[in-house]
């Protein structure tokens, strides 16, 4: 495991710098401003993460978003939480604020023809408050403009100058479903800073409650497009399923979302073996009635018709907006942090590709069955012997040639800023934290969520209204992660 | 079609829910008012074979045109503040107000001042109270089937 590497720049180098990471293979990861300045991070093509930063106390930077597309929402975010001006990012529309005029936030259209269906922020069913302005021609979409942040709590702000064990619970608080990947990316970002590395047993159990979050939110994902399309046989079986898992998850930590059950350099989760057995032999059964019900959709061709072809992101499109997770993966992008991860139990990791990836709605609906299968193998593979609770220990050893190198350089620097990174169920997140001693100075949750709302919205163009839903269901994006 | 229908079959004899003798009914309409999704995520789980919500006479409807009860969740993002009070506004009398979950119940509520309202009693009347984090869906049946005898 390496640490992250803090790089410090000027706003004149700040673009050239990254541009150069990128050319590399570099990846970018994310950008979040604080009351000084603004922090991009990116993963070199070795795996470590740098993280960029740049002071603006004129509240200007350079905006990246010719280089890395998928930093629109992060600097719009920017922009409306710290006040900080992009250069050549025109226009740059309001994100998390919402007191502005419409035209500031939507694409105008011209023409007699295009007209404006607004939908939200309460939707008709049971569902997350968020609002999207579809620009139509009949029942046609030619541009939607998607508004979240109805749900913006603050929970960043408010975890500064909390000391971090205590942060966790602002993190975790974000999203209830994707609570072990939040609060497990929170984790591995303050042990980067405090020089801490998971235990066996500790791997082991974080490994198995990401998958075990994953099972069910994969699970949930299946039948939500069965609701989409309006098939109430499909909704109800994976509905029994969900809860079925839902309650392993309380067996196996006390809470049905697992909430709490990620903590800071350890783990309290205990569990018996003969409980663990009975875990196992559920999960048993649960796969079985999973994989006969799959079998009926695969077969049934007027569900099946509903979904290809439908909301395709092409495979160019998917490496713009660097679409993660199954989504992207159905995109036939072969990215998933699993085979790059050192701090959970992923030794021969495989990355679950489609044969045919095509980036339509059964793309992504096919692509999680695959993950869920191996989700499954994974969990069966962990549950052996009793759980036990379980430690990290401090880092030893030499350091690796890429700590070494930031320690040569002068303008780099470990230890200050931490970097975890996770596969969720929709894909990558990450969390960074900012430590002064042991107190939150910054902290900052980026989902794959946030990620791919943005092509979410992108691939909508040029479908049926329609057919939004549907759309919609097949990312199964959460807004809580998003708006914090 | 048929082995997806043979396992509702299955599931639904397994589960053996019983059923109330006298059933009234209650049109819901649920609005997120700045939760984690956590409360919604088990909302969901009511119509599930597991708990069949509809044997008690309770629905969700999709419009609060059509509710007799608002079920809000969430810590009140001031955002929301005002789609909350428009929803409560479009609802035909009798109407009644559930705040489902902690953060509705303004317990614990984690968030910046000036972006929540930690509570929904300080928007609307609130005729019952859910509490849990996130509520079971037993314990929402429950909440909802005791506003049912009420009424
Ligand atoms: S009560 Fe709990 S589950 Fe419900 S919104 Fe609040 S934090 Fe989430």
């Amino acid at each position: 495991m390496t640490s992250t590497r803090l790089i410090q720049l000027s706003s004149s180098s700040y673009r050239d710098y990254l541009r150069t990471c990128l050319e590399d293979g570099g990846k970018f990861l994310g950008l979040y401003a604080c009351r000084t300045g603004i922090t991009c991070l990116v993963e070199g093509g070795s795996g470590s993460i740098s993280a960029l930063s740049c002071d603006t106390p004129d509240k200007k930077a350079p905006s990246i978003v010719d280089l890395a597309f998928n930093a629109n929402w992060d600097e719009r975010e920017a922009h409306d939480l710290y006040g900080i001006e992009f250069d050549g990012h025109q226009p740059l529309r309001p994100l998390v604020n919402h007191d502005s005029k419409l035209d500031t936030w939507t694409v105008r259209l011209e023409g007699e023809e295009p007209y404006q269906v607004a939908v939200g922020p309460i939707h008709a069913g049971i569902i997350e408050s968020g609002h999207f302005r579809f620009h139509v021609v009949g029942d046609r979409i030619l541009h939607l403009d998607p508004r979240l942040f109805y749900k913006h709590r603050g929970l960043e702000m408010a975890a500064e100058s909390k000391h971090f064990k205590e942060a966790i619970s602002y993190v975790g608080r974000a999203c209830m479903a994707c609570s072990v990947s939040n609060t497990l990316s929170y984790a591995l970002a303050c042990e980067d800073i405090l020089g801490l590395q998971a235990t066996n047993e500790l791997s082991r159990t974080r490994t198995l409650l990401l998958e075990l979050e994953r099972i069910w939110n994969h699970l949930n994902d299946i039948g939500a497009v069965c609701a989409g399309v309006g098939m109430a046989a499909g909704n109800a079986i994976f509905g029994y399923l969900v809860e079925q898992v839902r309650r392993i998850c309380e067996q196996v930590t006390g809470h049905r979302f697992m909430a709490r059950s990620i903590q800071v350099g350890k783990s309290e989760i205990e569990v018996d073996g003969s409980t663990v057995e009975q875990v196992r032999t559920k999960l048993g059964e649960i796969r079985k009635l999973f994989e006969s019900s799959w079998r009926d959709l695969v077969f049934n061709s007027t569900f099946q018709d509903r979904l290809t072809g439908v909301g395709i992101i092409s495979q160019e499109n998917a490496k713009l907006y660097g679409v993660v997770g199954p989504a992207g993966r159905a995109s036939g992008l072969s990215r998933d942090n699993r085979s790059r991860d050192k701090s959970l139990l992923y030794r021969d990791f495989e990355v679950s590709m489609l044969k045919d990836p095509s980036g339509d709605v059964k793309s992504r609906f096919d692509q999680r069955e695959l993950e869920l299968n191996q989700a499954f193998d994974i969990v069966s593979a962990l549950l052996e012997g009793d759980i036990a609770s379980a430690t990290c220990e401090v880092r030893r050893g030499p350091r690796t040639p890429d700590e070494q190198d930031c320690i040569d350089s002068d303008n780099s620097d470990t230890g200050r800023i931490g970097v975890g990174l996770v596969e969720g169920p929709r894909g990558s997140t990450l969390c960074a934290v900012e430590l002064d001693g042991q107190i939150i100075k910054r902290v900052h949750l980026r989902s794959a969520s946030f990620n791919n709302w943005q092509a979410l919205a992108k691939c909508t163009i040029g479908n049926l209204l329609p057919d939004f839903p549907l759309i919609n269901k097949s990312f199964e994006l959460c807004y809580a992660c998003v708006d914090r | 079609m048929i082995i997806l229908l043979n396992n509702l079959r299955k599931i639904r004899k397994s589960e053996n829910l019983m059923r109330p003798r006298k059933v009234r009914s209650l049109a819901v309409r649920h609005c997120d008012g700045g939760s984690c999704n956590g409360c919604e995520h088990e909302l969901s789980l009511l119509s599930s074979p597991c708990y069949d919500f509809q044997r008690f006479g309770l629905s969700v409807v999709a419009s609060p045109r059509h509710a007799d009860v608002l079920v809000v969740t969430g810590s009140i993002t001031v955002a929301m503040v005002d789609a909350i009070r428009r929803a409560y506004g479009a609802m035909p009398e009798p109407r009644k107000v559930v705040a489902l979950g902690a953060c509705a119940l303004g317990d614990g509520v984690l968030g910046q001042d000036d972006r929540i309202i930690g509570r929904l009693d300080d928007i609307l009347p609130v005729d019952m109270r859910i509490e849990g984090c996130p509520p079971t869906p037993e314990q929402i049946i429950n909440g909802l089937t005791k506003l049912l005898e009420q009424a």
